[in-house]
């Protein structure tokens, strides 16, 4: 039996431009990519290579200058922004450097925020969460605020936050950039832990070589565009 | 109704989240709402006071006139018997009594005080004594001698500055002039039995009380009066009362008609408009104040936090639902804190100031307005309006000063929200 393909995320001469004081800057350039389900990716390159746009463009945070992109077969160039801001609630997850917590709400409502805004019932939301955060190590920490928990656990939460649903992709800007090294490593367990045992899409924009070491794929960006982009196969079970 | 209650939830612990900003916006909110509350029922006081006054010492809320009288001032322009009866009939009417409490007949003419000093032009009112000294409270300024009573014939209750100016002191005997009915100059003799002072110089040389059968004699008017003066029991219940006397006297209109004391008073109502003008303008000064510490605060808010709404962005909100967040934070400092200084200038005005206001303190002499001598003390009045104004206002100016920061919320890029530095 032959293992089915499910596109999660695919651009199509992708170009991002922007402006400034007149003089237009290529950030994105002429990407073309597709990004299956379950699949652990890093975007890698040096600082101003379009890591962080091209991660924006697939998310739908930001528009293309050209090209299209598509989420789960769907293409978001098309959309409105309402039917964006739905996509994205729906079949998108995102993981900050800055952990972006909201910081008037507890651990465990900032991880159901998506469940709630979908119309998840309470009781089904409270124990997903719950679920998830004994999962990721943090059971016990739902009714802290974010300015309670370490860095670490922060970043955990947000994980959390962007993983519950179920999305068919999460997208993840230098997860690790704030962490120490112990919190890193233990995070990126965390989510190869979920790639691995759930199935999640991960797309990272990183510099952390800890994390490309895990990449199952790494694409490598040089001034906007793709300079390669290399498949290595499953470590599990390794 | 999730989203909204998460929104609500946000708002509302957003709004708790920066405790002392909130605090310092929202005192500002509650002395505005506190000051309006204040002034309006000091200013409804005054107002109040001030209409009183003028009434009592003029035609009444409601003057019944022949629809020439006000102008001419003549007595060809009386009340015919016909619509004398007509305006009794209207006024007995159960629904108009049961809102009137005084009706006092006059018989008013424009003629000259004469004694061995000299003579003054005068207002000369025939009274029944007894409903006018309930009405006017011209006896309440006695200054020397006493009101007109009932059984008095000859007699006359006169002003301060005009028994000077006459040389008149009681039981003085005085000539009052005037064109009676048939059109020929007429002289009647009267004796002071009283003399009054308000204070105001054109009432103190210009009013003389005589009684009414004695001025209709006088006048060869037979029964006929000049005005019905009309107290209601709420000056709020004018415009109703006026409505009705309208509608009740319509069939001869042309003979009768009722006028509102805006109308034969019209600089007591320009003094009033102006003062609500003032007023309003204050009230706008103040709470565009307000309303501008309140954008500050939320608009601040919507700065401060650029990077927490590109995360709600991102999460599935959309523009409209943040903008949501943001403009319900806004609404609802203003909505409570507003409701505070309801509150607040309620309870401030009642505990201090039900007796009134006494400013005469602050006065080296009466204080009128537009020929009425005002009461040093403003009494307060609470009314139902002042609670919807005040309400009005604070809705109006919660919304107007969310409405940017709301705006501002939408204006932001998702994608450069992520740079912001923490």
């Amino acid at each position: 039996m032959s293992e089915q393909r499910v596109v999660a995320v695919r651009t199509d001469r992708v170009w991002k431009v922007f402006e400034h004081d007149g003089i237009a800057v290529d950030a994105v350039r002429d990407v073309s990519l597709e990004i299956q389900r379950g699949e652990f990716v890093v975007l890698a390159g040096p600082s101003g290579s379009g890591k962080t746009t091209l991660l924006n463009l697939l998310g739908g945070l930001t528009a293309p200058t050209r090209g299209a992109v598509w989420i789960d077969g769907q293409e978001l160039t098309a959309m409105k922004e309402r039917q964006r801001a739905r996509l994205r609630l729906e079949r998108v997850g995102f993981v900050f450097q800055a952990y972006n917590l909201l910081p008037v709400l507890t651990a465990l409502e900032n991880a159901e925020f998506s469940l709630l805004l979908r119309g998840v019932p309470a009781e089904e939301r409270k124990r997903k969460v719950q679920e998830l955060f004994q999962r990721i190590g943090i059971g016990g920490l739902e009714d802290r605020r974010p300015s309670k928990l370490s860095g670490g656990q922060q970043q955990r939460v947000a994980v959390a936050r962007a993983v519950v649903g179920e999305p068919a992709l999460v997208l993840a800007d230098e997860p690790t950039a704030n962490l120490d090294s112990a919190s890193s490593i233990a995070l990126l367990d965390v989510m190869t832990t979920l790639n691995e045992d759930l199935g999640t899409t991960f797309v990272f924009a990183t510099h952390d070589q800890r994390l490309m070491e895990r990449a199952r794929r790494l694409i490598r960006l040089v001034d906007g565009a793709v300079e390669s982009d290399t498949r290595r196969p499953s470590t599990k079970g390794a | 109704m999730r989203r909204a209650k998460l929104l609500a939830r946000l708002a509302l612990r957003n709004v708790r989240r920066q405790t002392r900003r909130s605090i310092l916006t929202a005192s500002a909110m509650v002395l505005g709402v506190a000051v309006l509350v204040f002034s309006r029922a000091l200013g409804d006081g005054a107002h109040e006071d001030w209409i009183d006054q003028g009434v009592r010492l003029g035609k009444g809320h409601i003057a019944i006139q022949h629809p020439r009288f006000q102008q001419s001032r003549h007595l060809d322009d009386r009340l015919t018997p016909r619509a004398l009866a007509l305006a009794e009939r209207a006024l007995a009417e159960p629904d108009i009594a049961a809102r009137v409490t005084a009706v006092a007949p006059r018989l008013e003419i424009q003629g000259l005080a004469n004694s061995a000093t000299g003579a003054i032009p005068v207002f000369v009112t025939g009274v029944d004594p007894e409903i006018e000294a309930g009405f006017s409270k011209l006896g309440d300024r006695v200054v020397e001698g006493r009101y007109l009573e009932d059984g008095d014939r000859l007699h006359a209750f006169v002003g301060q500055r005009l028994a000077e100016r006459l040389d008149l002191e009681l039981d003085s005997r005085l000539v009052l002039t005037g064109q009676d009915a048939t059109g020929e100059i007429a002289g009647q003799f009267v004796r002071v039995v009283g003399i009054f002072r308000t204070g105001l110089p054109e009432a103190d040389e210009g009013i003389v009380h005589i009684p009414l059968r004695t001025a209709q004699e006088w006048l060869q008017v037979g029964g006929a009066v000049t005005t019905l003066a009309v107290l209601v029991a709420s000056g709020w219940d004018m415009p109703a009362v006026l409505d009705d006397l309208d509608a009740a006297l319509a069939e001869d209109a042309s003979e009768v008609a009722a006028l509102g004391w805006r109308e034969a008073m019209p600089e007591l109502d320009a003094a009033i408009r102006i003062d609500d003008y003032g007023d309003y303008l204050f009230h706008l000064i103040l709470f565009v104040i307000v309303g501008l510490a309140i954008v500050n605060t939320v608009l601040m808010s919507v700065l401060y936090r650029t990077r927490e709404f590109g995360v709600l962005r991102a999460l599935g909100l959309t523009k409209g639902e943040t903008a949501g967040v943001v403009f319900g934070e806004g609404v609802l400092l203003t909505l409570v804190s507003g409701l505070l200084g309801m509150v607040v200038g309620f309870a401030f005005t009642w505990v201090f100031f039900r007796n009134g206001l006494d400013y005469s303190g602050l006065l080296d002499s009466e204080f009128t307005i537009s020929g009425i001598l005002l009461e040093p003390v403003i009494v307060p009045i609470f009314r139902m309006v002042q609670v919807f104004q005040s309400l009005g206002s604070i809705v109006v100016i919660g919304v107007l000063a969310s409405l940017y920061p709301a705006y501002r919320a939408t204006r932001i890029d998702v994608a450069e929200a992520m740079k912001f530095e923490a």
